[in-house]
């Protein structure tokens, strides 16, 4: 037994380092001096805690013990408008992907209707295809409707991927679980009750898991809105982040600003990861 | 419904050659584009390339997931905050963990110049020897497997949630009859699992086929071309070299690729599944 929980805690450790430490390598970065950061070798953890990255990326100046000045960034604009776009974005998608799919991957698991397989067919393969296959046609289309540069597009383009991917993950769930239907009629609700009261409640862990999924894909888009609204009013984080991609001198706030991008994601992923071991996709053994 | 107008016009498109001089304008021309990236050499190393990445990336994805599932599965103490620890790289977008794999790989301040130089004792600028990884021989194999470190958590919570159904019952059994722990992996624990990791198989190959964001901020395709893969290519054709018709072309190709190894893993695997 000794032996078994020794290994357990070795192969803990592992994970723990695989897991972290490419996180880690770069956001250590925001709290060493711009000096150090850009050292070589570079420096494996910050010996002086240094946080003028940390208060440039939100537009304010620094000066740290030494007297040494650093002015705000210049796109410290650009990064709190996107960390607002973002939210924008995320929650609009989340809210409009669940109103869309709860209904529809109920349906497909529970109703037989005329053409289901073909739209069931339709999804997996919408599921299929490459954003960068579809970028182009949308880019055109969205110049004639006038919606590059805005909020909605993007809405609109993150729906188009949110929308098959997750109906396609909770069909099965929705068809595990357990056929309260008929029990249901005998007690006098009807269809829509029986979702809205029943079913919904019955299937909050995955319906959970789905609310986050979409949250942290929108969160996280980057090729549709690098095309579509990198530098318009409408910019997201990631299109604001990847400003400082190429900036060697000033890893520091590229760092601070994948903290800020990183932060939400990782809470969102907490509540994941607890609701994932609740829902049983597959049928338990018999 | 939403998909058909994109498509529409992708496949319009792909038999159009467009130019910009005087004004936007297209002609067409038939299958000419899909003629061109068959003869094109470019299209078939992005192909090899492509086939590649993505086959590294299944295979470290779905072994780390596991690996990741069994772990959780068998800690006691501190699961929470393990489990807490293993998503992390889930929530991380594609682009952060395409700016965090570059900075742990490159030579200048790549993780390995850092740890080997100072365990040489060589601690100054001038001493220090660069020691990167990136190079145009590893380049594809190490996106991989950046790709899968950022997949494999999925996988790992999807399998430990099927995990947890298998009867305790099944366990005191295999301990009856004396099985070790390999036995008791391959007989007990691996066929209940066996829809979950078709399942999980198949989401990442689609998914390892469709990326673009984590490649085009990692190694943008480079050294040379070394890590173009389709979806890369295709980009770099419509956004750089405004070759709309050539990349829309391709880009059926690619969708060919991606529901016939779909289907394949389908009819090879899925559906002797579903017959037991």
């Amino acid at each position: 037994m000794r032996r078994t929980s020794l290994s357990l805690g070795l192969a803990a450790l592992v994970a723990v380092i695989w897991t972290l430490l490419p996180i880690y390598w770069i956001l250590k970065t925001a709290f060493i001096a711009p000096v150090d950061a850009v050292a070589f070798p570079a420096p494996l953890w910050p010996s002086n805690p240094h946080f003028a990255a940390a208060h440039n990326i939100f537009g304010f100046g620094y000066t740290d013990a030494d007297g040494r000045e650093f002015l705000p960034a210049g796109q410290s604009k650009q990064v709190i408008n996107g960390l607002k776009n973002s939210v924008i974005v995320a929650f609009f998608v989340t809210v409009i992907t669940l109103l869309i799919i709860v209904p529809l991957s109920y349906a497909f698991a529970r109703f037989e209707f005329r053409g289901k397989t073909a739209l069931l067919m339709t999804i997996l393969f919408s599921v299929a295809v490459p954003p960068v296959s579809t970028l182009i046609p949308f880019f055109i289309l969205f110049i004639k409707l006038g919606l590059t540069g805005t909020t909605l597009g993007l809405i609109i383009i993150n729906l188009t991927i949110t929308v098959p991917f997750i109906t396609w993950m909770l069909i099965g769930y929705f068809r595990n679980l357990p056929a309260v239907e008929p029990l249901a009629r005998v007690d006098g609700f009807s269809r829509l009750s029986t979702l809205i009261f029943i079913v919904i409640p019955m299937a909050r862990s995955g319906i959970a898991v789905a609310a986050i999924v979409s949250f942290l894909f929108a969160w996280n888009e980057f090729v549709f809105a690098t095309q579509l609204v990198n530098g318009t009013p409408a910019a997201t984080l990631p299109t604001a982040v990847s400003g400082f991609l190429f900036l060697q001198p000033q890893p520091g706030l590229l760092s601070a600003s994948l903290w800020i991008s990183i932060i939400p994601a990782a809470l969102v992923a907490y509540f994941l990861q607890r609701h994932i071991a609740e829902m049983n996709l597959v049928e338990p053994v018999k | 419904m939403v998909m058909a107008y994109p498509m529409g016009y992708a496949i319009w498109l792909s038999m159009q050659e467009v130019s910009f001089f005087g004004g936007f304008r297209t002609s067409f021309v038939g299958i000419e584009n899909y003629r061109e990236a068959l003869y094109s050499d470019n299209f078939w190393w992005s192909v090899r390339v492509t086939v590649q990445f993505v086959l590294v990336s299944v295979v470290l994805a779905m072994l780390i997931g596991l690996g990741l599932a069994l772990l959780m599965h068998h800690v006691r103490r501190g699961r929470a905050l393990l489990g807490a620890i293993i998503i992390l790289p889930w929530s991380i977008s594609l682009y952060g963990a395409g700016v965090m794999w570059q900075y742990l790989a490159r030579g200048q301040s790549g993780v390995a110049s850092s740890l080997i130089n100072r365990m040489l004792g060589r601690t100054t600028p001038d001493t220090a020897v660069e020691y990167s990884l990136i190079s145009s021989e590893q380049i594809v194999n190490l996106l991989a497997l950046g790709n899968a470190w950022n997949l494999a958590p999925l996988v790992a919570f999807f399998l430990l949630a099927n995990l947890k159904t298998i009867p305790e019952r099944l366990y005191d059994l295999a301990r009856v009859d004396r099985l070790n722990v390999w036995q008791r992996f391959l007989i007990v624990t691996l066929p209940p699992l066996q829809y979950t990791l078709f399942v999980f198989t198949t989401i990442t190959l689609i998914m390892s086929m469709k990326l673009l964001d984590f490649i085009f901020v990692m190694s943008a395709g480079g050294p040379g071309d070394a890590s173009a893969t389709l979806t890369f290519r295709l980009f770099d054709l419509a956004f750089r070299q405004s070759n709309y018709g050539l990349s829309a072309a391709m880009s059926f190709y690619l969708l060919f690729l991606i529901i016939g190894s779909a289907l394949a893993l389908f009819f090879f695997w899925g559906r002797r599944l579903e017959d037991t």
